[in-house]
C-alpha cells in the first residue's frame, strides 16, 4: 500500500500531516494492550477536508481510521492494515447550543468536559460522561457508544443521539437522524452509527439532546465485608425500584490499589458501594437515599457516610475516580491491562458475577479487580499481571475464555460501554454469530472496499493477543 | 514546522543508562491519556506526539530498541515546562517529568544538539554579567570558560525547565526561548495585542501563571477570553513578566494590568517575588509617564482559586472601570 502523502498535504496542509516516525509511533497505539503502526496521520479541520481525504482513500483503497482522543480500551483506533490514521480532534466547535429546543450541535472533536463547561451557564448538561470525559470527544463516544456512572439513570450515548452528518466511505456527506426528539421515517441510521467504532463512516457533526442540571445531588458511600453482600444490596436498590442516578461498587483490590497511589485510606473493606440520587426537589432526593441507605444496611453495610455538598462529594467520589489508574500501582512488576473490561450483565446476578470473577482469576495466576456501574450492570474488571512473561499472556487468554463463557451463561453481553475492537472480539463474534452475517452485509453496502477501520468488530482476527504487537516487551 | 524535514539524523546505539531503570514505570503508565488534559504544549500542537502520554511512549520506543532516537523525537523530550499537571493527573502515580529529565541526560550524552523549551544564551551580546545564574533556582545556568579562557554563560540543558525566568531578567537580552511555544517576548506581546484589538470591550490583561492557578481555571466554568473585558495571557512563571509586557498592555490600550503569581513560598522558581519587585519599581515609572500606579496591580492566587482570581479580577475590573481609560497612553509608545 502506498500511500500519496503529498496529496494529503494538498488537502489539508503541510503542518496537518506526518508520516514521521515520532507521530507514526505515538499514534500506534491507544489505551489498550495493543500497538500497529499507521502509514500516515492526518488532521482535517473541515467536513469537506474529510470528503476529500475519503474519496482519495476509497479510490486508492487505503484504509483510514478515525480517532478522537485516543483513549479507547479495546483497541478500536489502532490501525491493524496501517493506512490513514484521521486525528479529529482540530475539529472541536461547539457549533450551537439551543436551550430553547435542548439540543446542541457539535463537531467529532469536542471533548465532553469542555462540552459541559460551555452548558452549565444555561443551566444543562450532556450526561453520558465516561470516566475519561476531560479527553474523550463526542465522536469517539459515538463510535464506542459510551457510557459512564450515571448510566443507571442518563443511559449511554446512544440515548442522546438526535442526528448526525457523516462522511461514508466513497466521500459522500449523508445526514441522518434529525433535530427532535422523536422521528419514525425508516431506518434509523443515526443509532446504526453509534457503537459502529468508525467502520461505518465518519461523523463530522453530531446533534445531541441535553438536559437540566439537576438542583439536588447527594452521594453516599456504604462499606461491606462480603463482596457478595455488595453486590445483592445493588440488585436489590435496582429490583425495588428505587432511581438512583449513580450506583457503584468497588471492591478490595480496587481499594487497596486507590490507597497505594493515592494515599487517601479508604477502609479496607471487603467491597464499597456508592450510591447517589439527584433531582429537583430534595424531599425527592432524600426518599431515594433513604430508600437505598435501608436496603444497604440489609444488607449488612455499615460506616455509610451521604453528602449534598459538593466538596463532601468530592471527597467521597475522589478513590473511585481515580480507580481505573491507580490499579496500575498494585503491586510491583504486576501491571493493569485493559481486557475483559466491561461487561454487561443482569442485575440479579452481579454478586454471583463478582464471585466467579475471583475464583477464575485465582486459578489462572492473575489478579482481577472488580467494580464499575453495576447498577446499570455494567462490571468492569481489570487483568493485572506481568507483562514480560508469555505465559502471563496465556493465562490472560484462558481467564477471558472461561470468564465470557460464564458472562455469556447468565444472558450478559461481551461489552457494556467501551465497544469491541481487537481486543473484545473473539468471545463476542463467538456469542453473537447469528449477527455477523448481518453486520458484514450492512459494512459491505457502506463500505465496500473494507477501508473504514478495516479487521475490528465482526472482521476481527481470532485470537486478539496476536492480532497486533503487544505494546509491552515480552521477555520470556 | 515543516515535518518532512524533521529527520535530520539518526542515531542507532544509544545507551539509555539513566531511562532504562523507568523501564517497568513505564509499563505502569496505562496510556489513559488523562495527562494531556492540561498540557501546555499539547495545547498548543495539538499533536498526540507532544502530550506527556506520546512522549513516555516515545522513550519506551527508544529503550525497547523498537525506535532509532531521532532529531524529531529528542526535540519532542526536550520540550516541556515542568509545570506537572501531567503528574498530577496521572493516578498511576508515573514520575513523568523524572522521566524525561532521564532520557534528556542520555540524549545529551549521545550528542544530541538539542534545544526544545531550554533557555539559549547569545554570546555576541551576553555581558556575563552573571543575574541569569543567580536567578535560576534549577541551577540550569552556569559560569564556564571557552577554550581561549574567557568567561561565558552555558546552559545545562537537562536541568532547564523553560521556566523563562533568566530570560526577564537578563539586562542585555542575550538569553531567550525557541519561538512557537507562545512564552517568548515578542509572541506575549502579540497574544497581548491580539487581545486588546480583537475584542471591543477589551480593558484588562491578566497574565497568569501556569504552575498555579491557570490549570484549574481551564477546568472551572469562568469565561477567559471570549466577550469579557479581561483577557488571560500565560506566560508560566508569573517571574516572566517583564515591565516591557506590563507597558506594551497600556500602549495597546489596556485599561489595566493585573499579574497573578504563587503565593509566597509556593513557587518552584521564586519568580514571584522576582515579579513583585519589578511590579513595585514599574509604578514608580507608571507616575513618570502619567499613568496611575494602580492601574497594575499584583495578586497571590493558589492551585485551585479560580473563583478567588475571579473575585479579584471583577473587584479589579470595577476600580479600572472607574478610572477610565488611560489618557495618554500614546506617550508610552515613546518608552
Amino acid at each position: 500500500m502506498k500511500v500519496d502523502v503529498e496529496k494529503l498535504r494538498m488537502i489539508v496542509g503541510e503542518d496537518n500531516v506526518s508520516d514521521n516516525i515520532t507521530d507514526l509511533y505515538v499514534y500506534s497505539s491507544d489505551a489498550s494492550v495493543h500497538q500497529a503502526m499507521p502509514s500516515v496521520v492526518v488532521r482535517p479541520n473541515t467536513v469537506e477536508e474529510v470528503q476529500r481525504i475519503m474519496r482519495y482513500a476509497n479510490n486508492s483503497r487505503i484504509p483510514v481510521i478515525p480517532r478522537g482522543a485516543g483513549s479507547g480500551t479495546s483497541g478500536h483506533t489502532v490501525p491493524i492494515d496501517g493506512g490513514i490514521v484521521l486525528d479529529l480532534k482540530r475539529m472541536n466547535r461547539i457549533l450551537e447550543i439551543r436551550p430553547q429546543d435542548m439540543l446542541v450541535r457539535v463537531e467529532p472533536g469536542v471533548v465532553d468536559d469542555d462540552l459541559n463547561r460551555a452548558l452549565k451557564p444555561y443551566g444543562l448538561f450532556y450526561p453520558p460522561g465516561p470516566a475519561s470525559s476531560r479527553i474523550a470527544t463526542i465522536g469517539g463516544e459515538i463510535g464506542a457508544n459510551a457510557s459512564g456512572v450515571r448510566s443507571v439513570k442518563y443511559g449511554a450515548t446512544r440515548d442522546y443521539v438526535l442526528g448526525m452528518k457523516v462522511v461514508l466511505a466513497d466521500g459522500r456527506l449523508v445526514t441522518l437522524g434529525s433535530n427532535t426528539r422523536v422521528h419514525s421515517a425508516g431506518y434509523q441510521l443515526e443509532r446504526l452509527i453509534v457503537g459502529s467504532e468508525g467502520t461505518l463512516g465518519v461523523v463530522v457533526e453530531a446533534t445531541m439532546r441535553i438536559v437540566p442540571i439537576p438542583k439536588f445531588r447527594c452521594l453516599a458511600v456504604a462499606n461491606f465485608n462480603k463482596l457478595e453482600d455488595a453486590g445483592k444490596a445493588i440488585s436489590d436498590i435496582i429490583s425495588s425500584g428505587a432511581q438512583p442516578s449513580m450506583l457503584e461498587l468497588m471492591d478490595e483490590i480496587g481499594i487497596k490499589a486507590v490507597n497505594k497511589a493515592m494515599k487517601i485510606g479508604l477502609p479496607e473493606v471487603g467491597a464499597i458501594v456508592l450510591f447517589e440520587a439527584d433531582g429537583n426537589v430534595k424531599e425527592a432526593v432524600d426518599y431515594e437515599m433513604e430508600k437505598m441507605k435501608r436496603i444497604c444496611e440489609k444488607h449488612n453495610g455499615f460506616g455509610i457516610e451521604m453528602s449534598y455538598d459538593k466538596k463532601e462529594r468530592e471527597r467521597i467520589y475522589a478513590g473511585r475516580k481515580k480507580l481505573f489508574a491507580s490499579l496500575s500501582r498494585y503491586k510491583n512488576g504486576i501491571i493493569c491491562t485493559d481486557l475483559a473490561d466491561d461487561m454487561g450483565v443482569p442485575n440479579s446476578k452481579i454478586a454471583e458475577c463478582a464471585k466467579k470473577i475471583h475464583e477464575i482469576a485465582k486459578r489462572n495466576n492473575v489478579i482481577m479487580a472488580v467494580y464499575g456501574h453495576c447498577g446499570s450492570g455494567v462490571v468492569h474488571t481489570k487483568i493485572m499481571l506481568d507483562p514480560t512473561k508469555n505465559s502471563q499472556w496465556r493465562d490472560a487468554e484462558h481467564v477471558i475464555d472461561e470468564l465470557y463463557e460464564y458472562v455469556h451463561s447468565i444472558g450478559g453481553v461481551t461489552s457494556a460501554e467501551h465497544g469491541i475492537g481487537l481486543s473484545k472480539a473473539p468471545p463476542w463474534k463467538k456469542s453473537r454469530n447469528d449477527i455477523i452475517p448481518v453486520m458484514k452485509a450492512i459494512k459491505k453496502a457502506l463500505d465496500p472496499n473494507n477501508i473504514l477501520n478495516p479487521h475490528k468488530l465482526m472482521d476481527a482476527p481470532d485470537r486478539w493477543v496476536t492480532a497486533t504487537n503487544l505494546r509491552y516487551q515480552v521477555k520470556s | 514546522m515543516n515535518r518532512r524535514d524533521s529527520m535530520l539524523r539518526s542515531i542507532s546505539k544509544i545507551d539509555f543508562k539513566q531511562a532504562k531503570k523507568w523501564e517497568k514505570e513505564l509499563n505502569k503508565c496505562i496510556r489513559c491519556g488523562y495527562c494531556y488534559e492540561l498540557c501546555p504544549l499539547y495545547k498548543t500542537f495539538n499533536w498526540e506526539s507532544d502530550t506527556p502520554r506520546g512522549k513516555l511512549l516515545l522513550i519506551h520506543g527508544m529503550i525497547t530498541g523498537e525506535i532509532k532516537p531521532t532529531q524529531e523525537i529528542a526535540e519532542k523530550i526536550f520540550q516541556c515546562f515542568y509545570c506537572k499537571n501531567c503528574v498530577d493527573n496521572c493516578s498511576a502515580g508515573v514520575q513523568i517529568t523524572d522521566i524525561f529529565t532521564d532520557a534528556r541526560a542520555d540524549l545529551i550524552n549521545a550528542d544530541f544538539d538539542v534545544e526544545g523549551t531550554t533557555a539559549r544564551v547569545n554570546e555576541d551580546i551576553c555581558s556575563v554579567c552573571g543575574m541569569c545564574v543567580s536567578v535560576c533556582k534549577s541551577e540550569a545556568l552556569l559560569f564556564t570558560e571557552d577554550e581561549v579562557g574567557n568567561r561565558r554563560i552555558a546552559v545545562d540543558r537537562v536541568k532547564c525547565k523553560g521556566c523563562g525566568l533568566c530570560i526577564a531578567t537578563c539586562p542585555s537580552g542575550a538569553l531567550s526561548q525557541k519561538e512557537g511555544f507562545k512564552v517568548s517576548p515578542t509572541e506575549l506581546e502579540k497574544q497581548i495585542t491580539h487581545f486588546l484589538r480583537g475584542n471591543k470591550n477589551a480593558r484588562i490583561v491578566v497574565f497568569c501563571c501556569n504552575w498555579s492557578v491557570f490549570p484549574g481555571l481551564q477546568l472551572s466554568e469562568l469565561p477567559t477570553l471570549i466577550d469579557t473585558p479581561y483577557g488571560i495571557i500565560v506566560t508560566m512563571c508569573s517571574g516572566r513578566v517583564t515591565p516591557e509586557l506590563v507597558l506594551h498592555a497600556f500602549k495597546e490600550g489596556a485599561w489595566g494590568v493585573m499579574v497573578s503569581g504563587c503565593p509566597p513560598e509556593e513557587c518552584d522558581h521564586d519568580g514571584n517575588y522576582k515579579s513583585r519587585r519589578r511590579i513595585l519599581l514599574l509604578k514608580n515609572l507608571l507616575r513618570q509617564l502619567n499613568i496611575e500606579p494602580e492601574r497594575v496591580r499584583m495578586g497571590w492566587f493558589s492551585r485551585g482559586e479560580s473563583m478567588k482570581l475571579k473575585q479579584a479580577i471583577d473587584d479589579f475590573n470595577d476600580k479600572i472601570s472607574k478610572l477610565g481609560p488611560v489618557e495618554c497612553s500614546s506617550t508610552v509608545s515613546y518608552w
